[in-house]
């Protein structure tokens, strides 16, 4: 079947998320000619309806991806599909990576060394941070860095609860910092504290891009072309540039989009597998493949819930989803026991309504009939929880890849995500919660419990480094061998530390586009 | 697989149905309310088989129209899909329930010779008790345990996952933008 040719553009993006909005806006402000391919439909606000069941039409529709290992099965819940991709459900937990993250390898022997230093990213955190608006107090757990724009959002009833646990513990709770507006910012309202940040926030207290980088996209002139799913990026014969991709429109017609510089900017499976699947005589395992690297060092967060029932009402309706409080005390130890490794990090009160996969009747998923209803009606005043996520080492055998043997929907090779959690860091995610357990105990709580052990967040597997010879791209997600090629997103990270990943991830996006606009003569041919 | 599909319920206590109190159905009624109702995937014999599954589960699931809300579902593609088995494991939603349910029947006559809607309240609690402890004895695909899981989320959703379950709970909505219709 012919393909269908477009006009070249300056400046190609794949996926219309947080990383690729945030790209698009600063190129295209810049002056760059700029297209965003999203393989889902357009999104309005409209469609941010309060409802977990109607919010699930939100996430992913696309391919299906195949998951082994003990640490996996999460995919489908934190991607998006449409514009904006998971940024209109994410739950803006705002956290910057510490000095440390950027050196596991070097200090500890273990996992791997950014390119870069945390003081090489300090100046785009904070430049992100106002960008994006941030709601946080001082805490002095967290790296260095300018003051939030705004103030933290208040304590809530369930951390009240919770808090005297920590200090039973000998740790301190403080306020989370979020990308929610606890006052009304930049033009954007304040949070009304209803809990349905996973549903979608159509008043923008919570940053996401439609109301934040797209309305900035738009103005400079940036076009937005929905239902078209990119399945390959080009190359000229030498392999040495690239030319443009191959996508798929709403009618299965292939389509070709000529582009002087490339960004994939999808979530972390896909811009793996994009890479993987461009092929070519001159890098037959896949683009930017030449170290053998490409798919590899997949992590994710090891994520232990506890809940609790509290004698005082706890409204565990209201708040935010993402959480209303955080510890980090402790999170620079990660060698906290023999045999134990990472860092972890507590996220204390999260909004929960009674259905879903974070829900309070999934909570005890053991109950029913009379039973649960007894519980939900209690839970839905007293319940109370908080999450920690525990640092996954990044391992070769970790990795996302192509299986030949099964085809998509596009006829192109499944992906297929394999993670299993190091034996080092099952220990440490075990002794997170036994310490979770003994703090909602010492909170007072009429009954405590932890649920299983899930991944959340995916990171890894375009790993960015100085050595060609063992990472993908840059450090500024430029590809070693391609240089008109760039990534975008957490699949950049070669570590993940313990904390949630959107803040770094802005604040490389916003690195590499500098990078781009100062170097634009050279990139442009 | 299996961490994928045991999700949440990986550890599951000893049975607890034992220590329910009877409640009183009114199947004849609730029957008819089934019979009444045109579905797109499920047959009339599936969906009252699923309805009983998960009226055990979550009294009042067939009231709220359980299986037309999996039916409406599954009878969409993925993108307007509304169940939680789409989180999880979305390549074939409607041969996950059908099998399922297929499931279910055959556990039911295994163990006590009839269907499961014309079980006896105790025995279907047996068999709910069953899934929950991963202790079916013929049923083997779906992993009954995670047939539980997504049943028991869709009675959820439905009964206290709307407005009116909101209330129910005590629970105020505080909705930005209202549902324009339960599901």
């Amino acid at each position: 079947m012919t393909k269908i040719s477009h006009q070249k553009v300056e400046v190609v993006i794949a996926g219309s998320g947080i990383a690729g909005s945030t790209m698009a806006a600063e190129l295209g402000e810049a002056g760059f000619h700029v297209l965003v391919l999203e393989a889902g439909p357009e999104r309005k606000l409209s469609e941010m309806i309060s409802s977990q069941i109607w919010s699930r039409r939100l996430r992913w529709a696309g391919p299906e991806v195949q998951e082994t290992g003990d640490l996996v099965g999460a995919a489908n819940f934190a991607m998006g599909w449409g514009t904006g991709g998971a940024g209109l459900h994410w739950y803006a937990n705002w956290y910057r990576l510490h000095p440390d993250d950027f050196h596991v390898r070097s200090q500890y022997g273990r996992s791997l060394d950014w390119p870069i230093s945390y003081e090489d990213l300090q100046p785009w955190y904070d430049h992100a941070q106002t960008y994006f608006g941030v709601s946080g107090n001082l805490d002095p757990n967290t790296p260095p860095g300018a003051p939030y724009p705004m103030p933290a959002i208040p304590m809530s009833s369930q951390s009240n609860a919770i808090a005297k646990g920590f200090d039973a513990e000998g740790l301190k709770l403080t306020s989370n910092t979020l990308a929610v507006n606890s006052v009304p910012y930049d033009g954007r309202a304040g949070c009304v504290l209803d809990g349905w940040c996973d549903a979608g926030c159509p008043i923008g207290a919570l940053a996401n891009p439609l109301v934040l980088q797209w309305p900035r996209a738009i103005k400079a002139g940036v076009e937005l072309r929905h239902n078209s799913y990119v399945t390959r990026i080009e190359t000229d014969p030498a392999g040495s540039r690239a030319t443009g991709v191959v996508y798929i429109d709403e009618n299965g017609q292939e389509n070709v989009q000529p582009a002087d510089i490339v960004i994939s900017a999808c979530h972390t499976i896909w811009n793996a597998r994009l890479l993987l699947l461009s092929t070519a005589d001159k890098h037959p395992d896949g683009l930017g493949n030449r170290s053998g690297t490409l798919g590899h060092y997949f992590t994710s967060h090891a994520l232990t819930t506890i809940h609790g029932l509290f004698e005082q009402e706890t409204e565990p309706h209201t708040g935010v989803t993402g959480a209303n409080t955080l510890c980090l005390v402790g999170y620079d130890n990660k060698q906290p026991a023999k045999g134990a490794f990472g860092s972890r990090a507590w996220l204390v009160g999260q909004a929960a309504k009674p259905n879903d996969l974070l829900g309070t009747a999934l909570a005890k998923p053991e109950l029913f009939g009379d039973a649960l209803d007894a519980y939900l009606r209690r839970a839905s005043s007293h319940y109370g929880n908080m999450t920690v996520l525990c640092e996954e080492e990044s391992i070769k055998e970790n990795r996302i890849s192509l299986d030949p043997t099964k085809r998509d929907r596009y006829g192109l090779p499944q992906a297929h995500v394999t993670n299993s959690l190091p034996q080092e860091n099952v220990a440490r995610s075990e002794m997170a919660k036994s310490e979770g357990l003994r703090i909602f105990k010492a909170a007072g709580t009429s009954e405590a419990w932890a649920g299983p052990r899930n991944p959340m967040h995916m990171i890894g597997g375009t790993i960015m480094g100085r050595d060609p010879a063992a990472s993908v791209t840059n450090s500024f997600g430029q590809l070693h061998e391609v240089e008109n090629v760039f990534v975008a997103g957490a699949s950049l990270f070669p570590t993940p530390g313990a904390i949630n990943p959107t803040a770094t991830l802005a604040a490389l996006v916003f690195r590499t586009a500098d990078y781009i606009r100062t170097n634009r003569s050279s990139l442009l041919p | 697989m299996i961490g994928r599909r045991r999700f949440l319920t990986r550890i599951l206590p000893t049975p607890i149905w034992a220590s329910l109190g009877m409640r009183s159905l009114s199947r004849n009624a609730e029957a008819k309310t089934v019979e009444q109702t045109s579905y797109k995937q499920l047959t009339h014999s599936e969906a009252d088989t699923l309805a009983a599954w998960c009226d055990v589960i979550v009294s009042g699931a067939r009231r709220a129209g359980v299986a037309k809300f999996v039916d409406q579902s599954l009878s969409g593609d993925q993108a307007s899909s509304v169940l939680l088995l789409r989180y999880l494991n979305a390549s074939d939603m409607a041969g996950f329930y059908r099998k399922g349910i297929i499931g279910i029947g055959a556990e039911s006559h295994h163990r006590f010779s009839a269907p499961f809607p014309q079980l006896t309240l105790d025995q279907q609690r047996e068999m709910i008790a069953a899934a929950v402890a991963s202790k079916m004895q013929v049923w083997n695909e779906p992993d009954p345990n995670f047939f539980y899981f997504i049943s028991r989320s869709d009675a959820v959703d439905v009964v206290y996952g709307t407005e009116a379950g909101f209330a129910d709970l005590g629970i105020p909505y505080l909705a930005h933008i209202s549902p324009p219709k339960p599901w």
